[in-house]
């Protein structure tokens, strides 16, 4: 496979397809007929896909540099260039990505029923921020598609939300920037005394990340600001208060993409920027005790509040500020295992939350309820539908031998050491998650069929199942063999500890540059 | 680089010829509508003849500018340096762009009076002239010329009150401001002995400021801050933008705003640099103002015209942070900015036109649901401005934006920056409810919209500018060079002269 990939030149110019085809997939869609939007989209995520796929090969697993890196000149009198490029962890948010995009594009097929056409090319224009944001490699253009991608999102909730769309999305829109743009002030004043000490104007990530020390007592401020951008984004309580909104406005598509790939931009900018950067502030006792605190009360809370929603789409939106809070725990926790296993619960809360989200937005299209208490015995009516529910909602509670365990028990086993409290604690999330999961999925799928209306619901149709098959299988193969993955993101996690507290992870240590500019 | 002597009658007849020619051509247009001022054929005739005379004066800019025109030996009464020729294209464009979206607009408000135009020359040619000033007294003169022009211009659409008000208003405040700013100018005279910028700030270097050229400055800085309608002297801005016939208002928001702060920045950088310790507290506490205020009272506002009125006072509030630099990345950021803002409102002002009747001046937030569904390419264009008001990567606002707070940073101030962002943000608050009004609302009615439109010319401008705001905000590459190196040449031509 690496051959063939080579003799194609593939890792030449696949970073840049990723980016430009789904633009060039908006004009079809917007030029073409209404019916066939859909499907013109489909096609073009699809090749996205596919496409993409071959990163897994292309990157080689066992460095923890940044690979496949290009560089091109934009604006070079402020020394911004565009340049991008990969290493295993944003290799496996790309992935994660490309592969929620189509079956995000199929779970909207229904749904979508007006102005499909700026609909879908909206959903193409995100696809090029969100795999944009992943592979930026130049703090400008990492800020651009930071943005940018707020557009799409926001028209995407505002016109095709539920009915208090209006206040959630300009709520989304407000927090967003707000943070986003102290990162602003934060970045430029970051180049600026970098090239103050090193008389080098350059937006290029490497650049600032080996000079970063020269901010000297800025540091606390310059990470608060990258913080509570990237805070807001992931979101880590008490910045959460846009998501139940937004989660539960958008349409399905716009809900998996938020919760999937989109939450996990935050949690991606602390371990590419925010720590990287500032060390020794992130890591200094103090911020630690804060992130630790704020994490700990994300699980809690989250979980908490997830328990006595009536509405299931709001259930699981406050379960993502509880799984959120643990990849912040593990980031901190410090450790191989830790981070690794924050990785691993991005990934396996893209999908799971991804697929709670999809099988929510099609029982809402025969039914066209949310409430958990409108339900109640439908397994008898839709076995499949019931199945698949149910086998999501054990990988989300994190049942061992499904894809939320292994991240869950990485992050808790990696945590321990440097804080048990905080890690015991955190450990009754995994306790209420199954406690407000399952009484919803007994409420829901379970119990009597007391509804009259739920005795005509039909069950999944062809595309439906072909939608949630490549989930079942990440949630079953995520669970059972997760070691490819974390094979490919160990170096990169290796690498991010090496950069953050050196000496603690030895094996990579030695090997040169962050970054390897391909001859 | 060709020298020009400023002392000979030819020299500075070439060093002028831009605002020559344009004063000339006004007074040409003039005479033709003395003759055919009757009906909307004859209005349409001076506005084509006008547009000509817009050129003509840009290719004098333009020879000049890729001339490199430089002054031979003592700065005289008019600046030959890059920063002029930046802030009198941006003064330039502002008209054209005015002259094409009035030509329709004057006809469907009934306003058949062919005098507009060669107004709108004249106030052009006192932009030029204010933003080319190297002297207090050419200064004032360009001041002046340029707002009895527009005074009369606010109080165009005689029928209505609402426009007379504004241009009484617009008047007074107008004149008020005036004599600070000639009184202003009296006490630096008596203190440097001279009204040449370079020479006062020689004048006045290496020694304390004299108390009369510190308070000569207070009310320079007061005189100037009513013409960029800085709080607090911003008092008079959203009633007269709001009375006036809105292609005035935009002429109102981007050329005399680009002139005035051409003015002030070269006031500021050529003649006190030494008392940059006086003026930078006031310049920033007078941006702080604008942009809080501007934006919060922005907030509050229901009407789309006001709302811009309103945004215009922060937006000021903005570039006032650049002002503050005091450098000349600074005075890079403020020409930038000037050009961003300008291209940005002009549009937004153009496609009010297109969405009232009568002043456009009750267009609510209300009015425009649904706008996507009917005209999309209005909605779509009036989505790009608000974001680039906004300051949204992808567009030449934030751009702008950008180097405003490279400048600022560069200068080790963090203050100003962060203000500038969270005020930003409270600005999301009144651009993107117009966004979502046009695309997220329902239309009140089938044919809410029918009435919607814009004549060709003025679509051709606006579609142009918001083309521009989005290429340029893409790729600001040499944009922003020509903006940097302008602005470097701003203060060569100070040259070290007598001491104390």
């Amino acid at each position: 496979m690496t051959a063939f990939l080579d003799s194609i030149g593939y890792g030449q110019w696949i970073l840049h397809a990723l980016v430009v085809l789904p633009l060039l997939g908006v004009v079809p869609v917007l030029l073409g007929p209404e019916a066939s939007a859909k499907r013109t989209a489909l096609l073009v995520t699809s090749l996205e896909l596919i496409l993409s796929l071959g990163l897994w090969w292309a990157l080689d697993p066992g460095r923890g540099t940044l690979q496949l890196v290009s560089n091109t000149p934009w604006i070079p009198g402020w020394g911004i260039s565009y340049r991008v490029g990969i290493d295993g962890i944003s290799l496996v948010m790309v992935l994660l990505t490309t592969l929620l995009m189509p079956i995000s594009v199929l779970g909207s097929w229904r749904y979508i029923t007006r102005q499909e056409r700026g609909f879908y090319a909206l959903m193409l224009a995100l696809l090029t921020g969100l795999v944009g944001v992943f592979i930026a490699l130049d703090l400008f253009v990492f800020y651009i598609f930071f943005e940018i991608m707020l557009i799409p999102m926001y028209f995407i909730i505002g016109i095709w939300g539920g009915p208090n769309r209006l206040y959630a999305a300009i709520k989304f829109f407000i927090y967003t920037m707000a943070g986003s743009l102290l990162m602003l002030v934060a970045i430029v004043v970051l180049v600026w005394r970098v090239q103050a000490v090193t008389g080098y104007l350059s937006f290029s990530y490497d650049h600032l990340l080996t000079n970063a020390g020269a901010v000297g007592p800025l540091a606390p401020w310059l990470f608060a600001a990258f913080a509570v951008a990237f805070a807001i984004k992931v979101p880590i309580f008490p910045f959460h208060t846009w998501l139940p909104d937004a989660h539960v406005e958008a349409p399905t598509a716009g809900s998996v993409l938020l919760a999937a790939v989109m939450l996990k931009i935050g949690t991606y900018g602390f371990l590419r920027f925010a720590v990287p950067f500032f060390p020794q502030v992130a890591l200094s006792p103090t911020v630690s005790r804060i992130v630790v605190v704020l994490a700990v009360i994300g699980i809690v809370y989250g979980a908490l509040v997830a328990m006595v929603q009536p509405d299931i789409k709001k259930l699981v939106a406050y379960s993502s500020v509880s799984h959120l809070g643990f990849v912040m725990l593990g980031i901190w926790g410090g450790t191989v295992q830790s981070v690794q296993g924050s990785l691993m619960i991005m990934i396996s809360h893209g999908i799971s939350t991804g697929a709670l989200f999809l099988l929510i937005g099609m029982i809402y299209e025969r039914r066209h309820t949310r409430e958990i208490a409108d339900y109640g015995g439908i397994a008898r009516v839709v076995p499949v539908f019931s199945l698949i529910f149910t086998v999501v909602v054990l990988s989300s509670i994190g049942l061992p031998g499904l894809n939320g365990f292994v991240g869950e028990f990485l992050v808790l086993l990696g945590s321990f050491s440097a804080y048990p409290l905080a890690t015991v604690i955190a450990t009754t999330g995994v306790i209420f998650a199954a406690a407000y999961l399952l009484w919803a999925l007994q409420r829901m799928i379970y119990n009597r069929l007391d509804k009259p209306e739920n005795e005509r619901l039909s069950d999944l149709n062809g595309r439906e199942l072909a939608l949630m098959t490549p989930l079942l299988i990440g949630i079953v193969w995520l669970g059972l063999y997760p070691e490819p993955v974390l094979r490919r993101m160990e170096p990169a996690t290796r690498r991010y500890l090496q950069l953050t507290q050196p000496g603690a992870a030895a094996p990579v240590a030695a090997a040169g540059p962050t970054i390897e500019v391909r001859p | 680089m060709n020298r020009i002597d400023l002392a000979s009658p030819v020299g500075v007849a070439i060093a002028l010829l831009p605002e020559i020619l344009l004063t000339g051509w006004a007074l040409i247009v003039l005479l033709v509508v003395s003759w055919r001022h009757r009906t909307a054929q004859d209005s349409r005739l001076a506005g084509w003849l006008s547009l000509v005379g817009l050129l003509f004066s840009g290719a004098a800019l333009a020879a000049l500018w890729v001339g490199g025109a430089s002054p031979d030996g003592l700065p005289q009464m008019v600046a030959l340096d890059p920063f002029r020729y930046g802030a009198a294209a941006i003064a330039l464009l502002a008209a054209a762009g005015t002259v094409l979206i009035s030509l329709g607009y004057l006809e469907r408000e009934g306003l058949i009076a062919p005098e507009y135009y060669p107004l709108v020359l004249l106030a052009t040619a006192g932009m030029m002239f204010l933003a080319g000033a190297e002297d207090l007294i050419v200064l004032f003169l360009g001041l002046e010329v340029m707002s009895v022009a527009v005074y009369v211009l606010a109080g165009f659409d005689r029928t209505d009150p609402f426009s007379s008000e504004a241009a009484l208003k617009y008047f007074l405040i107008g004149a008020f401001a005036s004599g600070f700013l000639l009184y202003g100018i009296a006490l630096v005279y008596g203190a440097a002995g001279t009204t040449n910028l370079s020479i006062i700030g020689a004048q006045l270097s290496g020694r304390p400021i004299p108390m009369m050229a510190a308070l000569g400055l207070g009310l320079l800085l007061i005189g100037m801050g009513f013409k960029i309608s800085a709080v607090p002297f911003h008092m008079w801005a959203p009633d007269v933008y709001d009375g006036s016939p809105t292609p005035v208002s935009g002429l109102m928001a981007t050329g005399v705003k680009a002139a005035a702060f051409a003015a002030l920045v070269r006031v500021l950088m050529e003649a006190f640099p030494s008392a940059v310790g006086l003026w930078q507290p006031v310049v920033a506490a007078l941006a702080i103002a604008s942009m809080t205020v501007g934006n919060l009272t922005a907030l509050a506002q229901r009407s789309l015209k006001r709302m811009l009125a309103y945004s215009s006072i922060a937006h000021a509030g903005y570039m006032l942070v650049a002002v503050w630099a005091g450098t000349h990345a600074g005075a890079g950021a403020v020409l930038l900015y000037l050009l961003a803002y300008g291209l940005t409102t002009l549009a937004a002002f153009g496609l009010l036109t297109a969405l009232g009747r009568g002043g456009e001046r009750d267009v609510t937030y209300d009015d425009i649901a649904g706008l996507a569904g009917a005209r999309p390419a209005i909605a779509l264009g009036l989505a790009v401005c608000m974001l680039s008001l906004l300051g949204f990567p992808g567009t030449l606002g934030f751009i702008g934006k950008w180097y405003i707070l490279s400048a600022v940073v560069a200068e080790g101030q963090m203050i100003l920056p962060v203000l500038l962002v969270l005020t930003s943000v409270l600005s999301a608050g009144y651009y993107l409810p117009v966004i979502m009004s046009m695309y997220m609302r329902p239309s009140p009615g089938a044919d809410r919209h029918a009435a919607v439109g814009l004549s060709p010319t003025a679509a051709g401008a606006i579609a142009a500018s918001v083309v521009a705001v989005v290429l340029l905000g893409l790729w600001p590459s040499g944009l922003l060079e020509v903006a940097g190196a302008s602005a470097r040449t701003l203060t060569q031509t100070a040259l070290p002269l007598a001491g104390p």
